[in-house]
Parts: C-alpha cells; sequence; structure tokens
C-alpha cells in the first residue's frame, strides 16, 4: 500500500504548492497588474524588497514549506517518468534512493539560507 | 519447426507525444509531463540563483538580476509562469478525475459510445479557458 | 440495387516476413472496394485475389471475437467493424497493431497481453471454496450491484486499448488497460472477495499509478467499454483503502431457490366463441 500513500502524498503537494506558488507567482510576476489595479508594491526582484521578505518570519516559513512540497513533488514526478523507461529492477531501485539522498541534501541547504538570512 | 521470434513493436517514447489521431485529453497529458520537466529545470537554477547567489551579499544579487534584464530571460520566465498555470489547472483536474470524482457511473454501452471523459469534456474546455486567459494576465504584466 | 462502380482503393499494407530477417515494408494493392465494404473484406479480396501470402487474424467478422485489431490510417480500429468509405480516402495504411510484437504482417503477438491479464487474477475469489468448488445455489446480486460493473464485462480482449495508451508505448511492464480494467470489473463483483489478492498486484511500480488519465484507451474501444473510468474507480478503490476509509463489505450471499412455486393461473377463456 505504500506507493498508493506516496502517489496520494504526490496529489496532496500538489495542492499545496498550487497555493504556495501561486502566491509567489502573484507578488513575483503580477506586480505590474497589480500596481495598475492601485496596490502599493514595490519591484519584487530588488534587494530592498528581497531583504525585506527575508527577514519576516512568515515568508522564510512559506519558502521552505515550499521547497520541502516541491522537493517531492517533482522528485516523484521525474521518478515515475524514468520508471516508464526502464525495465531493469536494479536501475530503479538506485533511482528511488539517490532521488532520497538528492531531496534530503537540497532541503537542508535550501532551507539553511533563508534561516541564515532570517537571523542575520 | 522453426520457432520464430517476433519482432518488437513498440513506439517508445515517442509514443507519449504522437501515435495517431487522438483527442484532447491525450494532449493534455503529454502538456502536463512537458511542462512539469520544464519547471523542474528552472527550478535548479531558481534554487541556484537564491541560495549560493543570494548569500554572497547585495552586488552578487544586483549583478545577478542585471545579468537576468535579458529579454530572453524575460520571455524564459512568462513561459515558466504559463507552464505553472497550466500545470497546476490541469493537475487539480486529475486529481479530481484519477479517483473517479464527477466522471460519471458506468453505463451500459450503447452505440454510439460516448466515454466518461468524453462526456465531461465541456468542464475540460472550460479549464483550457481559464488557462488561456490567466496567461494573458501574465502576458499583460511583462507589457505594461 | 446499383451500387455505381466501384472505387479503386489503395491499400498500403504492412508486410513482415520473419524468416527473412528484414525490416517491415509497405506492399500495395488496389482494391475495387463499394459502399458496405469494410476492410476486412479489402484485405480477404487481396488474400483471394492477389496474394494470398498475406497474414491476418479474422473470425467472426461482425465485432465480437477481437481478432481483427489494426492500425488502419495511424488509429487501431477492428478491421470488421471499419467501412472503406468512412475515411473519405483514395488510399488506406494498414499497419499491425503497435506495442504488441509483430509475428509476421498484421498478425500481433497478443500474449504479454494475455499474461497481464492473468497476473491480475481475472476470476471471482472467495473465502467459501467449498461453496465455489461444489455450488449448490446462485449467488444472488441485485440490478444495481450489475449495473456497477456490467460496462466492464464487455471486453472482447483485442488489445486496442494496450495500442492506445502512451503509458504502454514506452512501458514494458506496465500491465496495460486491458489487464487493469479487468480487475476493477472482478473487484467491484458483488460475488467477489479478493480485492486484497489484486491489489497488491496493481499496486506496484508499473502497476495501476503508472496510468495518466491520456483517455486514449477509451476512445479507442471498440466496444464502448471505457478502461479509463474503469482505472480511475479502481484508483479510488485503492485510495481509500491506504487513507482507511474503507468499509468492508462481504461478498453476496448464496440465495436458495424458491421452495413454493407461484400458485397456478387459471387456463384464460377462449376468445373465439363455438367449436371445442
Amino acid at each position: 500500500m505504500w506507493r498508493t500513500r506516496l502517489h496520494l502524498l504526490h496529489m496532496l503537494t500538489g495542492i499545496l504548492i498550487a497555493v504556495l506558488l501561486g502566491i509567489h507567482m502573484v507578488i513575483q510576476h503580477l506586480d505590474a497588474v497589480l500596481r495598475f489595479f492601485g496596490a502599493t508594491t514595490t519591484d519584487p526582484t530588488s534587494w530592498g524588497s528581497m531583504i525585506a521578505r527575508a527577514s519576516q518570519g512568515i515568508w522564510v516559513a512559506l519558502y521552505i514549506a515550499l521547497l520541502a512540497f516541491l522537493l517531492y513533488h517533482a522528485l516523484y514526478g521525474l521518478r515515475g517518468v524514468i520508471l516508464e523507461v526502464t525495465t531493469s529492477v536494479k536501475l530503479e531501485r538506485i533511482i528511488t534512493w539517490s532521488f532520497i539522498i538528492i531531496g534530503i541534501i537540497v532541503f537542508i541547504w535550501g532551507a539553511y539560507v533563508p534561516v541564515v538570512l532570517l537571523s542575520s | 519447426m522453426k520457432q520464430i521470434r517476433p519482432r518488437q513493436n513498440y513506439l517508445g517514447a515517442g509514443g507519449w507525444v504522437w501515435a495517431g489521431n487522438y483527442k484532447l485529453e491525450r494532449y493534455l497529458y503529454i502538456l502536463h509531463r512537458v511542462t512539469g520537466l520544464g519547471m523542474l529545470f528552472f527550478v535548479i537554477f531558481h534554487l541556484i540563483e537564491t541560495t549560493f547567489f543570494r548569500i554572497q551579499g547585495q552586488d552578487v544579487w544586483e549583478a545577478t538580476m542585471a545579468l537576468l534584464q535579458n529579454p530572453w530571460f524575460e520571455v524564459g520566465i512568462y513561459l515558466v509562469a504559463v507552464a505553472f498555470v497550466y500545470h497546476a489547472l490541469n493537475g487539480l483536474r486529475l486529481i479530481l478525475q484519477e479517483f473517479g470524482f464527477f466522471l460519471g457511473k458506468p453505463t451500459p454501452p450503447i452505440y454510439p459510445y460516448k466515454d466518461a471523459l468524453r462526456k465531461k469534456r465541456p468542464w475540460t474546455l472550460a479549464m483550457v479557458a481559464v488557462i488561456v486567459i490567466l496567461a494573458l494576465v501574465f502576458l499583460l504584466n511583462f507589457i505594461i | 440495387m446499383a451500387e455505381g462502380s466501384p472505387k479503386q482503393v489503395t491499400f498500403k499494407v504492412q508486410r513482415y516476413d520473419p524468416e527473412d530477417g528484414s525490416a517491415p515494408h509497405f506492399q500495395e494493392f488496389t482494391v475495387p472496394s463499394s459502399r458496405g465494404m469494410t476492410v476486412l473484406d479489402g484485405l480477404l479480396y487481396i488474400k483471394e485475389n492477389l496474394d494470398g501470402t498475406l497474414a491476418f487474424r479474422t473470425s467472426c467478422r461482425m465485432g465480437i471475437c477481437g481478432s481483427c485489431g489494426m492500425l488502419i490510417n495511424n488509429y487501431p480500429h477492428l478491421a470488421c467493424h471499419t467501412q472503406i468509405e468512412e475515411f473519405n480516402s483514395n488510399t488506406l495504411t494498414i499497419k499491425s497493431l503497435p506495442n504488441m510484437p509483430i509475428i509476421k504482417d498484421l498478425v500481433a503477438d497478443l500474449t504479454p497481453m494475455f499474461d497481464n491479464h492473468k497476473l491480475v487474477k481475472p476470476y471471482i475469489i472467495r473465502q467459501d471454496t467449498e461453496e465455489t468448488e461444489n455450488p449448490t445455489a446462485e449467488f444472488g446480486q441485485l440490478p444495481q450491484e450489475l449495473n456497477a460493473f456490467l460496462q466492464f464485462t464487455y471486453c472482447i480482449k483485442c488489445g486496442i486499448c494496450v495500442s492506445a495508451c502512451p503509458t504502454s508505448a514506452s512501458d514494458k511492464l506496465f500491465l496495460g488497460p486491458q489487464a487493469l480494467a479487468q480487475c476493477y470489473r472482478y473487484c467491484a463483483d458483488s460475488r467477489d472477495d479478493g480485492q486484497q489478492e489484486r491489489f497488491s498486484v496493481v499496486d506496484a511500480d508499473h502497476g495501476v499509478w503508472r496510468c495518466h488519465l491520456a483517455g486514449a484507451c477509451s476512445e479507442a474501444c471498440p466496444k464502448g467499454l471505457d478502461p479509463a473510468l474503469a482505472i480511475q474507480l479502481l484508483k479510488r478503490r485503492l485510495a481509500t483503502q491506504a487513507l482507511g476509509l474503507r468499509k468492508k463489505q462481504p461478498p453476496s450471499s448464496v440465495v436458495s431457490p424458491p421452495t413454493e412455486t407461484k400458485p397456478k393461473v387459471p387456463f384464460p377463456e377462449f376468445t373465439v366463441k363455438g367449436g371445442k
């Protein structure tokens, strides 16, 4: 049953990413449209705006959560695509374990940076 | 009698993209896969940018931002935004339909056969319309 | 009935000789086709009059045996079920079903599909083996319970859905829409109690979760079976089981035959009076 649970987690993270990444897309790529409608926003890619977000706990939490969900969803999806082209069971096991390790390493590094910037 | 070995006849990964004159949902599937892999490719570079380059301070950050003002990168970012909109909305449709919600009950087949996905195609087309509208909104942001 | 002069249609048929070792190639034949002629009629004309070495499967010629699945103009059809006129074209390209090995010419090897079908245990499994081996009476099933899986019982094992599936195109170990739909047909049967055994087969690396709802199988199915719907309903069963929401339902029990016969209805009066 664990494969079913992994797939259900894939779908749950998909929904959560749709929400969190949606917020990220709106502030990053719809800022001109929002300014047109009267919201006061600064350029989100500027250093000042970025530091302002990096010093607020809620944004840091959002980014770390987004990273975790994204890594699981993307690596499970990529594993599915690779499983559909290989037939060797040994290669499938190697791929699964190396994705788990890559995912953990990238998450630790990706979460470390905003925490460092938050506390500085 | 000589044993005949049948000849392999798989379409391979090319069969994901084109295998005949199929209808909408098959192409929504391949586009879902393409947008997913495209976004993954982008996320690798984005993670490098927001970790390695960000932690080195303001000068490196602003130099990177200046480099990314190139119009080709702007087009790339727009494609990633559209890919996200498509993948998210199509993914929500897949989550609902993959568990059989809104697909209706099994009915005895009476000619001409209408399968469940075809019966719900108006909703799928409505989803495509929403995707197109959102893609235009994002395009507006790049133009303004 | 005047049908007009028959139209000359070119059949580009894929030829492959396993003893030759060369790659499959096309051979063209000209077939006089008239209204109402199916592609199978055209192939039989070729075999009878033009080239007797053309190999293809055919049996019932009425769309119920599932032998004559072929790729006609890049879409899988049953040859007996497809009119030449419906293509509105003077050329028909006929190839063997993709995603299945070719034995010769248009004959595809359906054994991988049958093997996958057997893996899924396509028979009623119950705990009370004594009753199944030596039946005393029937298992009761309501019409509503029958309708929940009746659509998926019409499978003729033609292999067209497997040819249409994009996952089957690249994944040789994928069970295929036919096996997965038949797995649901037996899990949804109220007489069956073997769901757990079948779940361990389909909840695998190359099982039901490699289906991505492309819907090509249902679109191409010549009997209107909708294997895509069956597979998604199977996924729903697996998901509710994994989340612990599944209520265990006992399978249908034995219904003993009625002991009382209905009272005899009196013979109706003769409507034509007179005579005996």
